[in-house]
């Protein structure tokens, strides 16, 4: 009987390795990649250009859910239908939403996302990528290098949506030597007396990429505190920093998001498993920095900010 | 990969449309009514001998009259405005998602600043009707020569009472032009990148002029069209006579010949062609977007109108335009988009002909697959000739989305002033656009 058991255990053991080999592309075959696309927007492109510019030895095949989340899902269901994928590719949060929802045995990687994880539930194994969020560390650093007297930055923030960003974000201000002092908000309108009730409490101003938080009411008001108040925005792009904020920090391309999106690809058609791949952020980003505002706050930019700056506004 | 084997498997339709043939083949339609009455002008009937002969009296003034209608009919003739929609997303950097920028599937005959993005395709295929019915504010089908006759006895005047008063005969010509243009367009819009796209027209065009004339001799009395009869103060039609023969007429000898001795006649010509029209190529840059609420986007195209329509058979202008246009527009709540035009069209074959080129207008989406737009476009020309120094035209239109990527378009061009010009009372235009 032992012997039995034994033989069962090696001819499944067997199989599994065989499973499992077959399942990736052995050495010299191409992968078979789906790339899924949110939109058709030139940022998703320059990011699927810049995945295949890195698996480049996979055959990449696109398709376009043109917004429709149905149509998305309607394709999904045709896949899931045919030959499987070595891996899909999810571009933008409406593809990782319809991935999210309809598939779980194949490796998922998505590219171009903003907060992954309120889309990615737990239980999600297959799924992980590169993110379009800025490092947290790098923010807070950058108000930290705009003016010595930053020791306490203000944030307004929407609990579920940036619930799990402003945790992070406390423990890295802390680490980093400053104090972040957060304001939860429910509705756009709830940021006016969230703001004044930052008054005189905070040295800096920062914006999350948070849908309630960018209200165009809600991010006009931050501005007028920033000059009310003679205190630094970091904002999330270029058209915040012209808007008025001192600076703009943003992802540095779509290109750059693909390239981290394709090595992770790569891993894991080298056999890791998506699981034990963490989400990336971006790796290269993008500067803007307001020298108008800079002078309206009465703020001297250092050197040091304005040589790393992408585009700086005089 | 995708885009770029589309844009191969396309340009055989172009190329094909490019190469279409004259269908027709009458010869100089642009000269239709320079050679009306023969290219020599008008040669009257000669008169008996022992009378001197008149047969060519009304030449030089009826050359001088046809050509002048002549020129200002065919100058007149241009190629309308083409332009292509702007559709799908553009990305939300701050939210992390796509905004449809389809709020509104763009203007129909004015721009706008935004352009198509990146390896985006759109071709359109249009059909514009355009019936001709004004020249400069007068029916084509009514309109009035007077042909005079020259001075005889060498006085320096016309006489209008004595032994020459022969001299103050006219010729009243009442002309009848048909001019029509069908001309059926391929745009073609290519995103080089997301600021930058470049673009093709190709019209294929048929023009059909056909033109009526009749010729009635008159005396003094009728100069003044208070006679439309042409009828002297006795009740009696024709010019003056030396007893009862008339001293002008027309006959079988005359150009244009007559059946019988008359004081009338009447002749017609023209024709149709069919064929390749003046090609566009443009190009148009985003130079400024999203810069802030209140600055709002702006581009510069250039347009270049090649010369590649035959002049001859007024299937193209004969002359190389280049025009540079600011474009500036701004997209409120995203459904409303206010546009402005302007800049200049030189053409290099008759700089009178250059035209400062302006347009106001908007687009609206009235509905998520349904937008209006409307402009007012005009064309001003600082040094032009007195035909068609200024027209103003009222362009209204709709576009429907019935389906992702496909739009139906329509729309009207309607002149402000029909005074100014050669004008139809309405272009109307169809067109199917598809956004690859």
């Amino acid at each position: 009987m032992p012997i039995l058991t034994t033989r069962i255990v090696r001819l499944l053991s067997t199989v599994w390795l065989l499973g499992a080999v077959a399942s990736f592309p052995l050495p010299g075959e191409a992968a078979n990649i789906v790339a899924l696309k949110g939109a058709d927007v030139d940022v998703y492109n320059e990011a699927l250009d810049g995945f295949k510019s890195v698996a480049s030895r996979a055959q990449v095949s696109e398709y376009d859910m043109e917004g429709d989340l149905q149509r998305g899902k309607r394709f999904l269901a045709r896949l899931k239908s045919g030959p499987k994928p070595d891996l899909i590719l999810a571009i933008g949060i409406w593809a990782l939403q319809v991935v999210v929802e309809e598939i779980r045995d194949i490796p998922v990687v998505f590219a171009m996302v903003l907060n992954p994880s309120t889309v990615i539930g737990q239980e999600a194994r297959n799924i992980t990528g590169a993110s379009m969020n800025v490092p947290i560390e790098q923010q807070i650093a950058l108000l930290k290098k705009a003016s010595p007297q930053v020791r306490r930055i203000g944030v307004i923030y929407d609990p579920s949506k940036t619930g799990f960003l402003v945790k992070q974000a406390e423990r890295i201000a802390r680490d980093q030597g400053v104090r972040l002092l957060p304001k939860a908000i429910a509705s756009p309108k709830d940021s006016f007396a969230a703001l004044d009730a930052m008054q005189g409490e905070i040295d800096a101003l920062w914006i999350l990429p948070d849908v309630t938080v960018l209200a165009p009411e809600s991010v006009q008001y931050m501005l007028l505190f920033s000059f009310r108040n003679k205190i630094p925005l970091l904002g999330l792009s270029e058209n915040q920093a012209r808007m008025g904020a001192l600076f703009g920090l943003s992802f540095g391309s779509g290109r750059d998001i693909g390239i981290q999106a394709g090595e992770i690809a790569n891993e894991i058609l080298s056999g890791r498993r998506a699981e034990e791949i963490p989400f990336t952020t971006a790796r290269r980003l993008r500067l803007t920095v307001n020298l108008k505002t800079a002078g309206k706050l009465g703020l001297q930019v250092p050197k040091e900010i304005l040589d790393r700056a992408d585009v700086v506004i005089r | 990969m995708k885009v770029r084997l589309r844009a191969v498997l396309s340009l055989p339709l172009i190329l094909l449309l490019a190469g279409s043939v004259r269908l027709a083949d009458a010869a100089d339609l642009k000269d239709t009514i320079k050679n009306l009455y023969g290219g020599q002008g008008i040669l009257l009937e000669p008169l008996p001998l022992p009378f001197p002969s008149q047969e060519s009296r009304f030449q030089a003034s009826s050359l001088q009259g046809l050509d002048q209608l002549n020129t200002q009919l065919t100058s007149a003739i241009g190629v309308p405005s083409f332009n292509s929609s702007v559709g799908g997303f553009l990305f939300d950097i701050e939210r992390g998602v796509p905004v449809q920028t389809t709020e509104s599937l763009g203007p129909l005959l004015t721009e706008r600043a935004t352009t198509l993005g990146a390896r985006k395709l759109d071709l359109t295929f249009s059909y514009t009707r355009v019936n001709f019915t004004k020249l400069q504010g007068k029916d084509l089908n009514d309109l009035e020569l007077v042909f005079l006759r020259g001075d005889a006895n060498g006085n320096g005047i016309i006489d209008t009472s004595g032994p020459f008063s022969f001299e103050s005969d006219v010729i009243r010509a009442t002309l009848s032009v048909d001019l029509t243009e069908d001309i059926f367009a391929l745009i073609a819009t290519y995103g080089l990148t997301a600021e930058w796209d470049i673009g093709i027209v190709v019209p294929v065009t048929h023009i059909r002029l056909h033109a009526k004339s009749s010729l009635t001799i008159c005396d003094q009395a009728a100069r003044d069209f208070l006679r439309p009869q042409c009828l002297d103060q006795f009740g009696n039609r024709g010019g003056t006579k030396i007893g009862d023969i008339p001293i002008h007429r027309f006959g079988p000898n005359s150009t244009p010949p007559a059946v019988s001795l008359s004081d009338e006649t009447a002749v017609s010509g023209g024709g149709d062609e069919t064929g390749l029209g003046d090609i566009i190529l443009r190009t148009k840059y985003n130079f400024l977007r999203h810069y802030d609420d209140l600055i709002p986007d702006m581009a510069f195209l250039v347009e270049l109108k090649l010369p590649t329509g035959d002049e001859e058979c007024l299937l193209g202008t004969g002359g190389t335009n280049v025009t540079g246009l600011l474009v500036a527009s701004k997209t409120y709540a995203r459904w409303f988009t206010p546009h402005v035009n302007l800049g200049y069209e030189i053409n290099t074959k008759d700089t009178r002909e250059s035209a400062i080129r302006y347009a106001l207008g908007f687009d609206a989406r009235l509905l998520p697959e349904l937008t209006l737009a409307a402009g007012i476009i005009g064309r001003a020309k600082p040094d032009g000739t007195g035909t068609g120094d200024h027209i103003v035209d009222l362009s209204l239109g709709v576009k429907w989305n019935p389906i992702k990527s496909l739009i139906l378009r329509t729309n009207v061009q309607i002149p402000l002033d029909k005074n100014s010009g050669l004008r139809a009372d309405f272009i109307p235009t169809v067109g199917i656009e598809y956004l690859f």
